[in-house]
């Protein structure tokens, strides 16, 4: 009996500790499952982490993808054609979060490499086109002057009409031939291709004009003081200047509208006007000429269009070359004004008319033609043929303007033989003004040169001697200077009955020559030239 | 008389002076054509600057049209057709050269000769 109690109570414990343990291990299993759950749903989280971070990146590789499409698709083409034609926009970035990123880095850097090299290569193509235009260019100009030597020869060599005639109009095609061929080689980097000597502003004018067909329609107004010449070196660049814009105003106006040109000096040198009453400019095409013109940048030759458009780039090279300036503008007649500035410093000179006579076609000064014949010639300038223009700061306009006031004068006088010619003296006289005060030069003196100049007359002022003169004083003298050697001029022409072996110091008596001889002008040309038999 | 010397190539070409005309409206003319101012000279005004340049040159005197083309260094058939211009004008006279005087011609000498020695001898 004893063992079963003792047995249940083996029993009794056995299960009570398998309980405990079972227990222990129930607990430990619910903690175990517990974490697993939490490890499961952390496991969970992460996926989708990953999984959304995956589709971001593939998102990503994507727009990757796509911006290098749209660099290879677009904006490449664009590029190019925007180095072609600078007014075609390059796209930017497709997306633009990626503004500023590596890629965005990687692919401008592409661009700017693409660019580069277009560049470079169009360079080099664009110098080897003009290098063999160049090399076309300058044996045809060649041979152009050479043909037009031969027409001009014959054209001294045959008088009859008809051969003469067809002389003439071959020498015309020869020079536009010429002028196409000499500006197609200057925009190719050529030289003008000739150096010719120091010669009339006025001759250059009227030769560039001559260079072009509707030459008829070309007015030129000289309003130059002084007998102005271009220093050979730039005698012909400046013929081309003139000529590629007066091609201009004849091409783009109307077939019988004028073109007025006007040849101006100044204190800093020499203009030309070129208006035509043409179709004009835009505001566009004007900026664009003016770049052109400003000769700054390198010009292309597939930048002048197709057939190039060789004006403007020639006159822009130019005038880089050899400081003209020149420019267009609105005209006041409606079409297109251009002017060129020949600075009087490097590039202009005085000629001597007596040594190098201006071209017969060239406009007659206005001081000249202006002059009804009771004036002597009123050409200023031969006595100081070094003097530059510059070197004379204001004296200029006004210095004319009085000559202008003598003439005036003079012309009023004249009219009766009785009466003597009567100048209007800005000046007392030479020798007690050099110094004077201006204002009591300003007042005019009337005087009888006959009675009254054989001591007034008697020397020229010389160059200003206080470098500080205002400009009315070296005016006035210059002025003086110019009235004393044409009146000197008109006597010792007329047979120096006024005794004056000396021209500046000779008396003049220029109404004797209007009452002997039509002997208007004293022109020192007839003089050197005429045989006076 | 020689002309200016021509140096260097021509600035301004000769067929400007005349438009490129060369046949003159006049046939009469030739080298030696002698020309002088009109008597009356009226003003300038109007001409153009060729015009102008060869009546300067002739207010001096007169002058064959050849050594005014020198004056002017312009071809001769282009001075001709400025002359020709100029005298339909009335600005200008044109005539024909006056002959160096003639001596009779040799023939002739010998008759009178021959006649005053048959006079004498009869």
């Amino acid at each position: 009996m004893t063992e079963i109690p003792v047995a249940l109570t083996v029993i009794l414990s056995v299960g009570t500790a398998a309980a405990v343990a079972l227990a222990l291990l129930l607990a430990r299993s619910a903690r175990e499952a517990k974490r697993l759950r939490q490890r499961s749903a952390t496991a969970e989280k992460d996926l989708q982490d990953a999984l959304r971070q995956q589709a971001a990146l593939a998102g990503r590789a994507q727009a990757t993808e796509a911006e290098v499409r749209h660099l290879a698709a677009a904006r490449a083409p664009d590029l190019t054609a925007a180095l072609a034609h600078p007014n075609v926009p390059v796209r930017g970035l497709l997306d633009p979060n990626f503004q500023g990123t590596e890629l965005d880095r990687a692919l401008t850097a592409v661009l700017e490499q693409v660019s580069n090299a277009v560049t470079k290569e169009r360079l080099r193509v664009d110098g080897a086109a003009q290098a063999s235009m160049r090399g076309a260019t300058t044996t045809i100009q060649a041979l152009l002057y050479q043909l037009q030597t031969r027409l001009q020869t014959m054209q001294e060599r045959y008088d009859d009409p008809f051969v003469a005639e067809d002389l003439l109009a071959a020498d015309f095609l020869n020079e536009q031939a010429l002028r196409r061929i000499q500006s197609t080689a200057i925009v190719c980097g050529a030289w003008p291709g000739l150096t010719r000597q120091n010669s009339h502003l006025g001759d250059i004018v009227v030769g560039a004009m001559s260079r072009l067909s509707g030459y008829e329609r070309v007015q030129v107004t000289n309003q130059l003081r002084d007998p102005v010449g271009v220093v050979a070196r730039a005698v012909e660049p400046g013929a081309v200047v003139l000529t590629e814009l007066l091609a201009n105003a004849l091409h783009y106006s109307h077939p019988e509208l004028p073109v007025a040109v006007t040849i101006q000096q100044g204190n800093r040198g020499a203009s030309v006007i070129i208006d035509d009453a043409g179709v004009g400019m835009h505001a566009e095409e004007m900026e664009r000429a003016q770049r052109m013109m400003s000769g700054q940048e390198t010009t292309l030759l597939t930048e002048l269009g197709d057939p190039p458009k060789t004006g403007f780039a020639a006159v822009g090279q130019l005038a880089r070359q050899y400081g003209f300036t020149a420019s267009v503008e609105p005209s006041p007649y409606g079409g297109v004004r251009a002017i060129v500035h020949i600075p009087g410093d490097p590039l202009l000179t005085l000629l001597d008319e007596e040594e190098q006579p201006m071209s017969p076609m060239a406009p007659v000064p206005r001081s000249n033609a202006s002059a009804a014949p009771p004036v002597p010639s009123t050409l200023p300038g031969h006595a100081v043929p070094q003097r530059p223009p510059q070197s004379e700061p204001a004296a200029g306009t006004a210095a004319s303007a009085y000559a202008q006031a003598g003439q005036d004068a003079a012309q009023q006088g004249a009219p009766s033989d009785e009466d003597l010619p009567r100048r209007r003296r800005r000046r007392p006289a030479p020798d007690a003004t050099l110094g004077a005060a201006p204002g009591a030069g300003q007042v005019p003196a009337e005087e009888a040169p006959q009675s009254q100049s054989t001591g007034r007359h008697a020397q020229p002022p010389q160059a200003p001697q206080q470098p500080q003169a205002s400009p009315e004083q070296s005016a006035e003298r210059w002025a003086a200077f110019q009235r004393g050697t044409n009146s000197g001029r008109a006597a010792v022409d007329e047979g120096t009955e006024a005794g004056g072996a000396n021209p500046a110091s000779a008396a003049p008596s220029p109404h004797h020559g209007f009452a002997v001889a039509d002997d208007h002008y004293a022109d020192p040309r007839s003089a050197e030239g005429n045989p006076q038999e | 008389m020689t002309p200016p010397p021509r140096d260097g190539r021509r600035l301004v070409p000769a067929y400007l002076a005349t438009t490129g005309r060369a046949r003159p409206s006049r046939n009469t003319l030739d080298r030696l054509t002698v020309l002088h101012g009109a008597a009356d000279p009226a003003t300038v005004s109007g001409l153009r600057p060729e015009e102008i340049r060869l009546l300067e040159l002739l207010r001096g005197g007169a002058l064959s049209l050849a050594e005014a083309a020198a004056h002017l260094r312009l071809p001769v058939s282009v001075v001709k057709v400025l002359v020709a211009d100029l005298v339909d004008a009335g600005r200008l006279m044109a005539r024909a050269p006056i002959p160096d005087a003639e001596l009779p011609e040799r023939q002739i000498l010998e008759k009178v000769l021959n006649g005053l020695r048959t006079l004498k001898s009869s």
